[in-house]
């Protein structure tokens, strides 16, 4: 198996520290971004594992701790733009929830990092490999979640 | 439980980027794994075949296919399932094309990709319920709001396919605002002459049986939802019997009242009991009690007195509320105009002379408080007229849009003072100038050509209106900064167009939201302008946007497509198997669920307090599953317990 399936979260003397991160992405603007950018063959990092919900509305906070505590070092939330929701205002909902998502996790010392909140549409393939660059980056550099973050939850 | 899992290589799409024999050996280890069989082309009609005889010879209880995006073919697998007998939802695809196998140069890394988001795929498929499609019946019938001209189209496409149309008309007369102008851009038609035929269709045309035109009608409630809505009318009582007036008007002028006329924005008078204009439809007059001598208690029978038919004029009527069945609800409310009294420096309401372009369409109006008579009510014929374009419009503190018609009508009006009145000097005062569309550059350009025409681009608060003697002096600052100033014997606001005055009441009666302007919000701007958020109301025409008569009538008529294909003759509605569930054993009855659905898609159950989503209305989206604070609400087929065992296998 290659290193994102078999390697503890842990530095690995065989290379850099691979996160694992879980993509919860809207069915109808960013899951279709990221198909766009599949589509124009753009290649990304493969640390992220995507999870299609419906809307960004759907994405309950109990599966980012979820993610957290089985295994993901970053998560990365992606919606439609304001005013583009497919539902009309899920992705305002999610954005609420992200704000509060982000308060739990200070207080859980789980660094802000790691929950990542952005909009991608489904023309946006481009700025889909952007978000999920800067997020393994940033998830790299702060190393794996392990120690107090993830025994706490 | 058995799953079966079907890899498609999708030619060489997905075969030469993934180590298929690696994952077949990897995915066969996870604990339920039937079998991992790699195909060629599962899309292609092949492809299906042996999908199908596979599925029936195999009969895996639950499937992943992996393969390309399941925004391509999830929906065509979903039927192969079905006819090899399989519920539709024990699907799951796991997308390792167009994100693992494109995206993802090195075969190993693809390789791992792809085996977690499968084992996500199988996982979560596990865990899938059955879902059944079910249907119930549906009232054809469709209520229109408003019988402008789009409303009219709505009704008569909607009677002519052999519905039954309720009419709603809040004013005496049909119409709309087009009715009341003398002429329309782009190319002079008369207003009046453009709907007759279509107010002949709707009142005695071969479908006119079809349609109940209410007038003086309000809708007062509406409960139920898409199929089976209950609208209650309000109808307040015209006073004259419109199948026994024979329209001559003679009760009109012995009528010793004067009261403000509506109909002209106050810019005249009319009688208690009037026709609102000459020519207006149906040509039966309406008695107004508010203003009539009778309701202060007076014994006046005038009016009766003079109508030569027994027993048209009827003092007795009473208002009453009509019940109604529908399956559909479209709103066609019109629009308003932005109040010009929030732009004390235009003058309006304060300066003399000072008009609103509806004001001053019916001074255009032969059958208007001029009659035609190009001149303030009263006054002498006008040697100039000044236009202000854009009264606010274009400014985020007043309204940011542009409304897209008033320069075209301003132009209309160029033409109309040109040709009344040859030597009047006509004034735009404009921010910015638009004429989009096929024909309607003719009329800006035969205003550019008019040689006593003038074109002065304004700067944002740039004009300041102030009574004179003998006119109005009309200031204006240039966007470069130069001043001037002009006077005019008439001043016409061209205001940006609202949402209608009573928009607030209708959308808090349907539950239909407006957007930040008062106008009905859209399902979609361009996909979907026709659709509220609410599903079986639909918004046509300006109620739910600046538009001009073209384009009000398009998005009527498509209104009336909606409600054609979504309520078919001979097919039931289809309750929607992805939908939001409440458990009411857990439910505290917070209502936090109501509040976050943007469908109000959820009410109370008629048992107690606990909340219960309306299955026609829910669209699935899951916000509310995720907004419960208790864990009542279940996401069908996006289920809590579906997604965290995705979570926890895509990252094992």
């Amino acid at each position: 198996m290659n290193q994102t399936q078999t390697q503890p979260a842990a530095p690995s003397p065989a290379g850099p520290f691979e996160p694992k991160i879980v993509g919860f992405l809207c069915n109808w603007c960013s899951y279709a971004g990221a198909d766009k950018a599949g589509a124009a063959q753009m290649s990304y990092p493969p640390n992220i594992r995507i999870v299609r919900a419906m809307c960004s509305g759907r994405v309950d906070a109990q599966f980012v701790m979820q993610a957290f505590r089985d295994g993901a070092d970053g998560v990365l939330i992606l919606a439609c733009h304001g005013g583009d929701c497919h539902y009309q205002e899920g992705n305002y909902r999610a954005t609420a929830r992200h704000r509060l998502l982000l308060r739990l996790l200070r207080q859980l010392g789980i660094d802000e990092a790691r929950c990542r909140f952005d909009y991608v549409s489904a023309g946006e393939g481009e700025k889909f490999v952007r978000v999920v660059n800067e997020t393994v980056e940033a998830v790299r550099a702060l190393g794996p979640l392990n120690g107090h973050g993830r025994r706490t939850m | 439980m058995s799953v079966g899992i079907y890899l498609c290589n999708c030619g060489t799409n997905i075969g030469e980027r993934i180590d298929f024999s690696r994952l077949q050996e990897e995915l066969l280890r996870q604990p339920g794994v039937a079998y991992a069989t790699p195909v060629d082309f599962l899309c292609a009609q092949d492809g299906r075949r042996f999908l199908e005889a596979d599925l029936g010879q195999r009969r895996p209880e639950r499937v992943v296919i992996a393969a390309c995006s399941p925004r391509e073919y999830e929906r065509a697998f979903m039927q192969v399932l079905e006819r090899a007998g399989m519920n539709p939802c024990f699907l799951q695809m796991a997308n390792i094309r167009e994100q693992v196998a494109w995206v993802t140069p090195d075969v190993d890394q693809a390789t791992g990709k792809a085996c977690a988001q499968i084992r996500g795929a199988v996982e979560r498929v596990r865990l899938h319920s059955p879902l059944f499609r079910t249907e119930i019946e549906a009232c054809r019938d469709v209520v229109v709001i408003g019988a402008g001209p789009a409303g009219l189209k709505c009704a008569l496409t909607l009677a002519e396919a052999g519905r039954k149309v309720v009419l709603v008309e809040k004013s005496p007369v049909l119409g709309g605002m087009p009715v009341r102008y003398e002429d329309l851009f782009p190319n002079m038609e008369c207003g009046p002459c453009l709907l007759e035929p279509v107010l002949g269709e709707v009142l005695h045309g071969p479908h006119s049986a079809n349609i109940e035109v209410l007038t003086l009608a309000e809708l007062s409630g509406l409960k139920g939802y898409y199929g089976n809505f209950q609208a209650s009318i309000r109808q307040m009582p015209r006073y004259v019997d419109a199948e026994q007036c024979i329209g001559c008007g003679e009760c009109v002028p012995p009528c010793p009242v004067s009261a403000p006329n509506e109909f002209n924005f106050g810019l005249d008078t009319r009688h208690a009991i009037a026709l609102p204009f000459p020519g207006a439809l149906p040509n039966v007059p309406f008695l107004d009690a508010r203003t009539c001598l009778r309701s202060q208690g007076e014994e006046c029978t005038l009016c009766r007195d003079a109508c030569p038919v027994e027993d048209a004029i009827r003092y007795t009527d009473a208002a009453r509320t009509l019940e109604r069945p529908a399956g559909a609800v479209v709103v066609v409310a019109g629009f308003g105009l932005y109040d010009c009294r929030s732009l004390p420096e235009l003058g309006y309401g304060t300066v003399p002379g000072v008009y609103t372009s509806l004001e001053f369409e019916r001074i255009l109006a032969s059958n208007g408080p001029t009659g035609g008579e190009l001149k303030r009510p009263g006054g002498a014929p006008a040697g100039s007229v000044a236009i202000v374009h854009c009264a606010g419009s274009l400014e985020e503190r007043h309204r940011p849009y542009c409304s897209g018609i008033c320069c075209n009508y301003a132009f209309k009006f160029d033409h109309w003072i040109e040709k009344k009145l040859p030597g009047a000097r006509v004034y735009h005062l404009y921010r910015e100038l638009v004429a989009p569309g096929k024909e309607e550059f003719a009329l800006y350009e035969e205003a550019r050509r008019n040689p006593r025409a003038g074109f002065i681009r304004y700067a944002p608060g740039g004009v300041r209106v102030t009574g004179a003697e003998g006119g109005v002096t009309v200031e204006y600052q240039e966007p470069a900064g130069n001043r001037g100033s002009l006077t005019a014997d008439m001043v016409v606001l061209c205001p940006a167009l609202t949402g209608a005055a009573d928009a607030a009441d209708l959308s808090r009666l349907l539950g239909a939201p407006l957007d930040r302007f008062g106008f009905f919000a859209e399902l979609h701007g361009r996909m979907d302008s026709a659709q509220s958020a609410i599903k079986g109301i639909y918004v046509a025409g300006a109620c739910q946007a600046p538009m001009d008569i073209q384009m009000a009538v398009s998005q009527g008529m498509s209104a009336a497509g909606y409600v054609l294909s979504g309520l078919a003759d001979g097919k039931k509605l289809e309750i929607p198997p992805i939908a939001a569930v409440v458990d009411e054993t857990r439910c505290s009855g917070c209502r936090t669920c109501a509040w976050v659905c943007p469908y109000q898609a959820i009410g109370q159950s008629p048992e107690g307090r606990a909340a219960s989503v309306g299955a026609l209305l829910c669209h699935g989206c899951g916000t509310c599953a995720a907004a419960c604070p208790s864990g009542a609400i279940r996401a069908n087929h996006f289920t809590n317990e579906q997604i965290l065992a995705e979570i926890e296998a895509v990252l094992a």
